[in-house]
């Protein structure tokens, strides 16, 4: 079954003069265990497509489906329930709570979804774990560097074993080292079969993906398979 | 994940519950020195509520003669000259009993001894042991510490007041209600001629008495206690303030609240985006609402607390009686507590719902929701205030504020307290109407600074409307309190203000052995006082002791019996010593004048009456029997009544309320054969008199046994006038710290643009001190006017008669101070560069 399926979406901001067509009837299916990454100049609707995808916004036309549900049909607090067990958001500038451990913060979306804590603790540990910050469960976000910060939201964006990943620029504030380990989580992430769709203006990281959208003027100019190495799509739609 | 989807429920349950709770905590924890405003205010709120609580209940004994009756129903006084003084006491013990027994003798005038059995039925707030043991039989004697102290003995130790008679000091006893009680106890039977027996006495004596004495025993006078104070305990006086405080102060937490929720809108966004419910998001600002009001609370009980303890023994030296710090009404700290924490969730609820409805998108770019104004009319705002000045017009002025008596003065009130609610109702509604002023006066020709900050306010009304409507009503609470003491105190009746200048001092010719008990000295004991009195005024260098004679009182007929609007203090004798005293000469004093008066009004007032020989010189004007009130006969000079004396105004006499402001003249002494008694000597010392001079003073008084009278710390219009004005001032500002600094945060896009194009610090520090100094005129202006008007409407009269005696200078400092320390409040504290990136990292 399709993960994300987006199905001539269209997003309208403002009225009269003053609008704006950030997305024209835009088609996008991703299946699970694949990476597509989005690339577009800015302004091009890249972050809006995450968005709809995410169902933080509603499309002004159009349908997303996500995991087979229509997101039209879910209430705001069904919409939340979706967010809390399927979809997982990975931010450029990390969007870790304050006052929560790096442990408390992965455990969040299932403590929300009524895991009891001493469960949603264990299962924030074994993410950490398995992402290799499990001596840094304890520590608070503004305790952890830039690339540990990103480690763990990509912790907390996975936790419970959601299937949709969606990553606006998750490398956008690191290094490339950096970079390279948290794109590299994602692609294990979808190896363990999540889908994840990761925003980018990096060709380099694009090319970590199974297939790369490219996005202009709110309308997909063209899909590709990036052959490996990231001079491949170096050249194209700049 | 099996395990984990099992257990998961649909709303997230008791664990999601517990986890937005946490790291409310948590946050609130990192960020409680962003709340001290609303923290401090609620600790200050419920502090002051404790404390008050305490303090009323404490003051009040449960009645006026609790410290002469104790728990008694009746008392049966029998005089000394009875001479079947044995048998009627038993007989009355015996048909009415259980009953307890005091004998009296005075053996000094400051001095009486009692004879008394301790642990009696109805005694045990009268007789308490503070030391030793009481007296068991002949030749013992327990004393106040007063009388030990003064005559130099303690516990063990030889009692002498007079040649011939001593006592072993077996013990210390106090009269728990009335600590000035000076007294010497004996055991029962010890006085061999008492001067008078009292016999405590249960229900059935009170209902068996008739015509003031007891069935079969006609030498018994018998009275009964005041009724117990019962009702409202005066505790809930005090909660209800707490309430109105807690209002005004839910308003500014609502600010505090939405600024702090501002500061946190990407957090909860990220929280929306991670798939919190609305609910729970916005339990998140209602957690931390929650834990400031508990904080809040805690702080302040244990500091109301902390000062009750503190002060409770000063009570107990103000109030007379003894005063258990552990006697508190539980219930109240309790009750200011739970009012403080539910105010404060109710404060974070508005923004907490503000907060979850902003698109999460929107809050995850660290945008904050441009408040949306309302349209709104500015008839049903008018309609409110005019309900509110109607409603004061027909509350009776000050008759409603002093409960002019029953159930007049209970609807007065009501109308009072339902006219203010209205009048702040509807200012509160009309002061974010005014805003739209403010962008007629953004005329191109001001500078950009100043033009950017009016047409801000205008933008961004929805806040700035709120802004002005919480700094117009803290001007306008202080501004009425304010007109409300000028047109108490300039009411020449009812004289209000400190009782006497710090230099003055009054020595009554009467003693007090308790409240409500007034004894005339005796011949002798006034001889002595007399001579005695001189000698105190030559130590405290007054030129001598004047005494001062009392023969008549004033009236004005036709109004309430006992209501505050009749004539308060006492009017001495224009003595030719007391008018040389203060540089009157007779010449200044026209012939047929009756009365002098420092009261500015008191001469024009209609239907004044002086009236004498009633026995009621003083504070019993009013009574039934006198002519030409209500019930009695009617002014006539064969009723000892003048109906319209002629009143001069003379400014030299002394202001105070105790002071001699008002003298019946010489001339009306004599043209209507009054008959002056002297009630009290005046002492004007050339200097405020010394802590050592006062204590001599009070020494002096303990030894005759009289209350000498000094000044004590009753505050004057000046001191009311400045304490509401700084009131009015601190709340404006708190106000304006606040919501200037969340408008600036509205526009803090705009202040990153006015950077980029080359606006210097010094700009946007004009801007957050324009934004300010508009907020703080314009409330000042408004708040000063709905005051004003409130005042003409309560007291029926125009400004200046209303506002007229409020000194200038508060005036002055709220309608320029406030804009004026607002703009420099703002000037300070703007100027910080702007961040450079649209959005700030979460972390």
């Amino acid at each position: 079954m399709t993960m994300l399926e987006l199905r001539r979406v269209s997003k309208v901001y403002g009225q009269g003069p003053a609008q704006v067509h950030a997305m024209r009837e835009v088609d996008l299916a991703v299946e699970p265990g694949t990476m597509v990454a989005v690339m577009g100049p800015s302004g091009s609707g890249k972050s809006t497509l995450l968005t709809i995808a995410g169902s933080l916004e509603e499309p002004s036309a159009g349908q997303v489906l996500v995991g087979g549900q229509d997101l039209a049909a879910l209430s705001r607090n069904d919409k939340a329930r979706l967010r809390r067990r399927s979809i997982g958001f990975v931010f450029q500038d990390f969007n870790l709570l304050p006052g929560l451990t790096a442990a408390e913060n992965v455990a969040l979306p299932l403590e929300l979804d009524g895991v009891s804590a001493r469960k949603a603790h264990q299962a924030g540990l074994r993410e950490l774990d398995a992402l290799g910050l499990a001596d840094r469960a304890a520590h608070f976000p503004d305790q952890l560097s830039g690339g540990e910060r990103q480690r763990v939201a990509i912790a907390r964006a996975v936790v419970g074993g959601r299937q949709l990943l969606l990553a606006d620029e998750p490398s956008g504030a690191l290094d490339s080292a950096n970079g390279d380990v948290v794109l590299r989580m994602i692609r294990t992430a979808c190896a363990q079969g999540v889908a994840a769709v990761v925003v980018t203006h990096d060709a380099q990281l694009a090319s970590w993906a199974d297939r790369v959208v490219f996005i202009r003027d709110g309308r997909v100019i063209d899909q590709t398979v990036p052959a490996p190495g990231p001079e491949s799509l170096l050249g194209q739609h700049r | 994940m099996s395990a984990l989807t099992r257990t998961r429920r649909r709303g997230g349950g008791v664990p999601a519950r517990r986890a937005v709770m946490r790291w409310g905590w948590r946050l609130f924890r990192r960020e409680w020195h962003q709340q001290l405003l609303v923290l401090g205010l609620l600790a200050v709120a419920v502090a002051a509520t404790v404390w008050g609580a305490c303090v009323v209940t404490n003051t009040q004994l449960p009645s006026a003669t609790y410290a002469r009756f104790g728990t008694a129903s009746a008392m049966a006084t029998l005089p000394g000259s009875d001479p079947a003084l044995t048998a009627d006491v038993a007989a009355i013990a015996d048909r009415w009993g259980p009953a307890d027994v005091i004998e009296t003798q005075r053996i000094t005038p400051a001095v009486q001894l009692r004879a008394e059995r301790p642990r009696g039925h109805y005694d045990a707030p009268l007789l308490a042991l503070v030391d030793g043991s009481y007296p068991a039989g002949a030749g013992q004697v327990a004393l106040t510490a007063q009388v030990a102290s003064r005559y130099g003995v303690q516990v063990g130790g030889t009692w002498q007041p007079a040649a011939g008679s001593s006592w072993r000091v077996s013990g210390i006893v106090a009269n728990p209600s009335n600590l000035a009680d000076q007294f010497a106890l004996v055991a029962p039977g010890q006085i061999a001629r008492p001067s008078q027996v009292s016999v405590l006495l249960g229900p059935a004596a009170a209902q068996a008495a008739s015509g003031g004495t007891l069935p079969g025993v006609q030498a018994a006078a018998v009275s009964f206690p005041d009724g117990f104070a019962g009702g409202i305990s005066p505790a809930v006086g005090v909660l209800l303030a707490e309430g109105l405080g807690l209002a005004f102060i839910g308003l500014l937490a609502v600010a505090s609240f939405s600024v702090m929720a501002q500061r946190r809108i990407r957090a909860l966004a990220m929280l929306s985006a991670i798939g919190a419910t609305e609910r729970q998001l916005r339990l998140v600002l209602v957690a931390n609402g929650l834990v400031t009001g508990a904080a809040g609370a805690a702080v302040g009980t244990a500091l109301g607390l902390a000062a009750w303890f503190g002060y409770a023994p000063a009570l107990q030296r103000d109030t007379g009686h003894v005063v258990n710090p552990a006697h508190l009404p539980w219930w109240a700290p309790a009750t200011a507590a739970i009012l403080a924490i539910a105010m404060s969730a109710l404060a974070a609820r508005h923004p907490a719902k503000s907060m979850a409805r902003v698109p999460v998108v929107a809050a995850l770019s660290g945008r904050p929701a441009p408040a949306r104004a309302k349209h709104r009319s500015i008839v049903p705002a008018s309609i409110v205030f005019a309900i509110g000045l109607a409603l004061l017009a027909l509350s009776d002025g000050l008759n409603a504020v002093d409960g002019g008596g029953g159930s007049n003065g209970t609807k007065h009130a009501l109308l009072l307290l339902a006219g203010l609610i209205a009048t702040i109702t509807g200012i509160c509604l009309l002061a974010p109407l005014a805003i739209s002023v403010l962008a007629a006066g953004a005329s191109h020709r001001l500078p950009a600074a100043i033009r950017i900050a009016l047409r801000d306010l205008v933008r961004y009304r929805a806040r700035s409307g709120a802004a002005l409507a919480a700094t117009t009503f803290a001007v306008f609470l202080g501004m009425s309190i304010c007109i409300a003491a000028s047109v108490k105190f300039d009411d020449p009746l009812d004289w209000t203000g400190p009782n006497l200048a710090s230099n003055q001092l009054i020595v009554p010719t009467q003693t007090s052995p308790g409240p409500g008990q007034i004894e005339q000295l005796s011949g002798t004991q006034l001889a002595a006082l007399s001579g005695a009195v001189n000698g105190l005024a030559a130590s405290l260098h007054a030129r001598s002791a004047v005494p001062l004679e009392t023969a008549s009182t004033l009236y004005q007929a036709g109004a309430q019996p006992h209501g505050p609007q009749n004539f308060t203090g006492t009017v001495f004798v224009a003595t030719p010593r007391l008018l040389a005293t203060y540089g009157i000469k007779a010449s200044q004093i026209a012939p047929g004048t009756d009365v002098l008066t420092m009261r500015p009004g008191l001469a024009a007032l209609p239907r004044m009456e002086l009236i004498w020989d009633s026995g009621c010189t003083g504070r019993c004007a009013g009574s039934p029997v006198m002519p030409g009130t209500s019930g009695g006969p009617p002014c006539t000079l064969s009723n000892q009544c003048l109906p319209d004396p002629v009143i001069a105004t003379i400014a030299s006499l002394p202001g105070g309320t105790s002071a001699p402001n008002t003298l019946v003249t010489q001339n009306a002494v004599r043209k209507y054969h009054l008959q002056p008694q002297l009630s009290a000597w005046l002492i004007q010392a050339p200097a405020p008199l010394t802590a050592a001079q006062l204590s001599t003073v009070r020494q002096f008084g303990r030894s005759y046994g009289v209350s000498v009278q000094t000044r004590t710390g009753n505050p004057s219009l000046g001191d009311f006038a400045a304490g509401a004005t700084a009131l009015g001032l601190l709340i404006a500002l708190s106000v304006l710290a606040m919501s200037v600094g969340l408008i600036r945060s509205e526009t803090a896009p705009d202040l990153r643009t006015l950077t980029a194009t080359g606006a210097s610090r010094g700009t946007r520090r004009m801007i957050t001190a324009a934004t300010a100094a508009a907020l703080g005129l314009l409330g000042a202006v408004l708040g000063l006017a709905g005051a004003v008007l409130a005042g003409m409407a309560w007291t029926r009269s125009g400004p200046s008669a209303t506002a007229g005696g409020v000194p200038l200078l508060d005036i002055v400092t709220l309608l320029a101070g406030l804009p004026l320390i607002a703009a420099a409040g703002g000037w300070l504290l703007a100027g910080r560069e702007p961040e450079a990136i649209s959005r700030q990292p979460l972390q």
